[in-house]
């Protein structure tokens, strides 16, 4: 008791100091880069009542929970992956929000129902999806193009080398799907042991023409350079290497694996009111869509693509966008969401998997 | 290292053997330089050279990385797909000086443990050492958070000064070992000599001890700057969102892509230094005429 | 010391009267004490902002408290189970009635940590823990089989052996690759997911290598650097110095550049004809990758070292070797190398440490086999969240060095190297 006093004294004292020290900035952590730009560009440059300082920081909830665990929280909001969101919520790591405080769409659904995805909890505010999809540089490859994900996985048919990332996300489910799993079936034959040691079969198949790769920018140069015929990619980074570099890059829309991407509230957050203000504002139709002014990552909410397609050519160079977006619905029954949940249950078992398979 | 005339030619290959030996290690550690400085002149925003650049087309060089760096955002494509902010400059100058301070501090507080430790008599030599290179050791991402609870508790989180102290205990480590190892060939009846003509100990470590392990405090020194400009953990941690500095600006954006800009600010920092280190060089130089030394 | 032949009457007294045993003491007393003087300062700093805080940090990798305060009825209701009959109805209501006292951010942080013993805890607890607060009872079993079958699953009921103690020492088998049975019993993981055991190997590995790579290509660098005129080496030691400038991300990319596949030395390779087209060298993204990208960047932790010990050594001792006689081959091996044995010991402890630690760049050019353990330290501080684990690793990491550190000190000790 008298340790809890204590602490909550402390904390509003370094509260009350932040406070009066920035001003009601309101603090969001998010990747920096490109992303951020697009984001500074959407929602902060937009929005009148309050200011924003961007943090950049890499991923990982362990700053968030250092800051709430110790009481000492500095950041407001944070731009979260897919499996942080549940983790930061299950453990309250951060605040769960009044649904209904988020603008509507402009047909009336609420913000929940206007999203893509069901919302995991209560903390999450929707971002964007974005996406592990294959590519290849025009003129690779004499005669037939590759077209699907088995394809990819076809050293025989598309011979040379492929570019895969260094942790296990997407890979198994692209794995299972080259190997002739149906799109709805491929968590349930994740969640056995021999749907995992299948996914690792086919996966051996194209090890020996693997080149690894760990930061997103890599892929790009390694397809641009010729040191690999194929790679998976962030669709972003092909997208903005198209849209705004005239790169010749072709992707496979086919077996892509889409992550979500969301905002929250951290508990304990110094400026929680203005954050609150600012994330409404972000969520809004309208904040989402301009996101994909300057960035091709697709905004979870239906009404944000309404106002994109009837607003084409969408990009700020005066390109259109939509055939860069992961999640048009074109290409949607050909790809998986990610299961986040399935994720927080197995990741760590088979990343240890992948990681042993890497270095065999 | 001019060989005399009576070398044998085993000798003289054997000496040149060496220095070019010296030679191909001195070009191993600036060899990044070789290509970090013409690519930080790329047009396109690739890290490799395409092939304009090495058919030397005017057209596949330009500034624009540079432009990006001092927040000069003209061009909207620059403006939304580098990492053009005038954060790189408030970065650069927050780096510099949590760096110096965090040295300055690091530095004085090494030498003083590492004096202790030499002296024949310290208890618990042994312990005290191994606690003083443990900051070390315990992985960085472990010490961050660690820290980040204690400064919680005594409201350094977020701080100038919470930032600067928890580089410094960085940068000990560094002092401590750089330090004991030129203490340990000291002949400690120079300090006697002294003693017996006289000087009080103060004037002694000056006068006798402090120009010979000058060498190892420089290197300390260097090591602890370079530990605090370079860090990036420790100020996520600890740091608030007013800290923002140069390797976290360089570091941003890095789960996506990997631009430019970040050579051409190591090319900047690079002619910086180069710039400072010369001035240095001729400073000693012309104090060394003014003083009548003649380089040995 | 043979002229002892006017020796005095009783003890020796020093010009003050004193007997020179106890004057002896005094300044040894002294001395004692001004090292203590001059030690302390830095000690308290570094014991009150690092050892007591990263003390604590690493207690997490035992403590295993919080599931007996979230769950307390359930893991006594376990112990009264036999754990070969069916779990009973009164296991069940424990349960029910621990997570409707409990608060829900608790459930999900004590789910997380059984999902360590037991992969599926997580979500089963959680599709559970909202619909638990509706049941009535008294009844539990089949209310809860009937929300999830897995309720009905013995091996989730067991794996509370593992979890019931305060104290655990799951983490640290964990972080070698072992782990408990239900039984407590330690035993190896599964095969397919052992990979701490070949971390470790890898990460000692390439810190002895990066070691040993940098004293070779230092040791005769910081010789010419010690013995040039200060004008060269000055301008010289320009080139020692300005790695430190260029950012460690910039020097990893710069090397990238230069080494992967299509890069710049394979590309003049091939051009000059050394190579063939096909035969390209891998040289990045893997083991190779690592070592080369960590030598250049740890070279100056061995170079600056050994160059201040250098610096010490006067030139008169190699001369007067070899006035007395030893060629310069012998003069040096003999007279020179032994006083910088100092500077190499410091040189490498830097280097080999420094390395230990080393995750940023192993993530970024190690590819398929270069990761090491303080990638999987990140991750799991990161990503996971299993700061347990993370603790463990870091405290094992901790006493490896120091045993490391000790037994040099043993061996090549700072004691043992005055050389007459």
């Amino acid at each position: 008791m008298k340790i809890s006093m204590k602490q909550t004294l402390l904390v509003s004292i370094v509260a009350a100091a932040t406070a009066s020290a920035a001003q009601a900035e309101v603090n969001v952590a998010s990747w920096g880069g490109a992303y951020t730009a697009s984001q500074q560009k959407a929602y902060s440059d937009t929005w009148k009542e309050g200011k924003v300082n961007w943090i950049n920081y890499n991923g990982g909830l362990g700053e968030v929970k250092t800051q709430v665990e110790s009481g000492a929280v500095t950041w407001d909001i944070v731009d979260v992956l897919p499996s942080d969101a549940r983790i930061g919520c299950d453990e309250g790591l951060f605040e769960e929000l009044d649904r209904s405080m988020f603008i509507p769409a402009a047909n009336g659904d609420s913000m929940d129902e206007d999203l893509m995805v069901e919302a995991p909890n209560d903390c999450v505010v929707p971002q964007i999806w974005w996406s592990y999809v294959p590519f290849y540089q025009e003129g690779t490859f004499s005669g037939a193009q590759p077209t699907t994900i088995a394809d990819f996985f076809n050293v025989k048919k598309f011979p040379g080398k492929r570019g895969i990332h260094t942790w296990p996300n997407a890979i198994i489910e692209m794995a299972l799907l080259a190997d002739g799993v149906a799109i709805k079936e491929v968590y349930n034959v994740m969640s056995t042991d021999a749907g995992i040691d299948r996914a690792f079969e086919m996966l051996d198949k194209i090890k020996d023409h693997a080149v690894f790769w760990s930061s997103g920018a890599k892929p790009l140069e390694l397809v641009q350079s010729g040191e690999v015929a194929m790679s998976l990619a962030y669709n972003g980074r092909i997208g903005a290497a198209v849209l705004s570099e005239g790169a010749k890059f072709v992707t496979v829309w086919d077996g892509q694996v889409l992550e979500e991407e969301w905002l929250v509230l951290v508990k304990g957050a110094p400026n929680a009111e203005e954050a609150k203000k600012f994330l409404i504002h972000a969520s809004a139709p309208e904040q989402q869509a301009g996101q994909a002014r300057y960035i091709n990552y697709g905004p979870m909410r239906k009404s944000a693509f309404e106002i994109m397609k009837a607003g084409e050519p969408w990009f700020h160079n005066g390109k259109n966008i939509m055939e860069h977006m992961p999640n048009r619905p074109e290409v949607m029954p050909r790809s998986v969401v990610a299961n986040a949940d399935w994720w927080a249950d197995y990741g760590d078992s088979v990343s240890e998997r992948y990681t042993a398979w890497m270095a065999k | 290292m001019a060989l005399p005339i009576y070398t044998s030619p085993g000798q003289r290959l054997w000496h040149y053997t060496y220095l070019a030996f010296c030679g191909f290690v001195l070009f191993f550690l600036v060899a990044p330089l070789v290509v970090v400085i013409p690519l930080s002149f790329t047009s396109a925003p690739f890290l490799n050279f395409t092939p304009e650049m090495l058919a030397l087309d005017p057209e596949g060089f330009s500034f624009r990385w540079y432009r990006g760096l001092f927040g000069m955002c003209g061009n909207i494509e620059d403006n939304i797909s580098t990492m053009c902010s005038n954060k790189w400059m408030t970065g650069a100058k927050n780096s510099l000086f949590i760096a110096i301070a965090s040295t300055l501090m690091a530095t004085f507080l090494g030498t003083l443990a590492a004096l202790a430790l030499s002296s024949d008599n310290m208890p618990a030599r042994r312990l005290i050492m191994a606690l003083m290179i443990s900051p070390l050791i315990v992985p960085l991402i472990i010490t961050a958070s660690g820290m980040a609870f204690f400064f919680a508790k005594v409201n350094l989180t977020a701080t100038w000064p919470g930032i600067v102290l928890a580089h410094t205990i960085l940068g000990l480590p560094f002092v401590v070992i750089t330090v004991t190892s030129t203490l340990v060939g000291f002949d400690k009846s120079l300090i006697r000599a002294g003693a017996n003509l006289g000087g009080t100990p103060t004037y002694n470590f000056l006068k006798i001890q402090m120009p010979l392990i000058a060498p190892g405090m420089i290197s300390g020194a260097l090591f602890a700057f370079i530990t605090s400009f370079d860090e990036i953990v420790i100020i996520l941690f600890v740091g608030g969102p007013q800290q923002h500095t140069l390797p976290l600006q360089m570091w941003s954006g890095i789960r996506q892509e990997i631009s430019p800009t970040i050579l051409s600010a190591a090319t900047i920092l690079v002619l910086f230094s180069i710039l400072l280190l010369t001035t240095l060089e001729m400073l000693r130089r012309r104090s060394e005429r003014l003083r009548g030394i003649t380089p040995h | 010391m043979t002229t002892q032949t006017a020796l005095p009457e009783g003890p020796i007294l020093t010009a003050d009267g004193i007997p020179l045993k106890d004057s002896l003491q005094k300044s040894l007393r002294q001395n004692k004490l001004r090292a203590m003087f001059l030690v302390s300062t830095p000690l308290l700093f570094l014991v009150f902002l690092f050892i007591i805080p990263i003390g604590n940090m690493l207690t997490r990798s035992v403590d295993d408290t919080f599931i007996n305060r979230v769950l307390p009825s359930t893991i006594e209701a376990f112990e009264s189970w036999d754990k070969v009959s069916e779990p009973p109805e009164s296991l069940y209501s424990a349960f029910v009635n621990d997570v409707k006292a409990a608060d829900k951010v608790d459930i999900g942080k004590v789910s997380t940590r059984m999902n360590y013993a037991k992969p599926g805890w997580k979500s089963l607890v959680k599709r559970t823990a909202r619909k638990i607060k509706k049941l009535k009872g008294p009844e539990y079993k089949d209310d809860l089989i009937k929300i999830d079958k897995r309720w009905a699953d013995k091996e989730f009921w067991l794996s509370l052996g593992i979890m019931k103690d305060k104290a655990t020492f799951g983490y640290f088998l964990n972080a070698v690759d072992k782990t408990y049975d239900f039984d407590k019993n330690i035993i190896d993981v599964e095969e397919e997911r052992k990979v701490y055991n070949t971390l470790w190997y890898r990460t000692l590995l390439v810190s002895f290598i990066v070691t040993i790579a940098c004293l070779i290509l230092s040791y005769p660098v910081a010789y010419l650097l010690a013995t040039l005129p200060m004008r060269i080496s000055n301008l010289l030691m320009i080139c020692v110095l300005m790695p430190f400038w260029t950012s460690l991300l910039v020097r990893i990319v710069a090397w990238m550049i230069m080494l992967q596949q299509n890069g710049v030395v394979n590309d003049t390779l091939v051009a000059s004809g050394i190579l063939s087209d096909e035969n390209r060298l891998a040289m990045m993204y893997n083991f190779n990758g690592t070592i080369i990208v960590m030598t250049q960047i740890l070279l100056p932790f061995m170079i600056l070292p050994l160059y201040s010990v250098m610096k010490t050594i006067p030139p008169t001792y190699m001369k007067a070797a070899q006035n007395l006689g030893a060629t310069p081959t012998l003069a040096f091996i003999r007279v020179y190398m032994p006083q910088t044995i100092p500077g190499i010991g410091a040189g490498c402890i830097l280097v080999f440490i420094v390395a230990i630690g080393y995750y940023i760049t192993p993530e970024l050019v190690g590819g398929k086999d270069g990761r090491l353990i303080g990638n999987m330290v990140a991750y799991h501080m990161q990503k996971s969240l299993n700061w347990g684990l993370a603790a463990a690793m870091g405290s094992i990491l901790l006493a490896a060095i120091l045993l490391l550190y000790w037994l040099y000190d043993r061996i090549i000790g700072i004691d043992n190297m005055k050389m007459g």
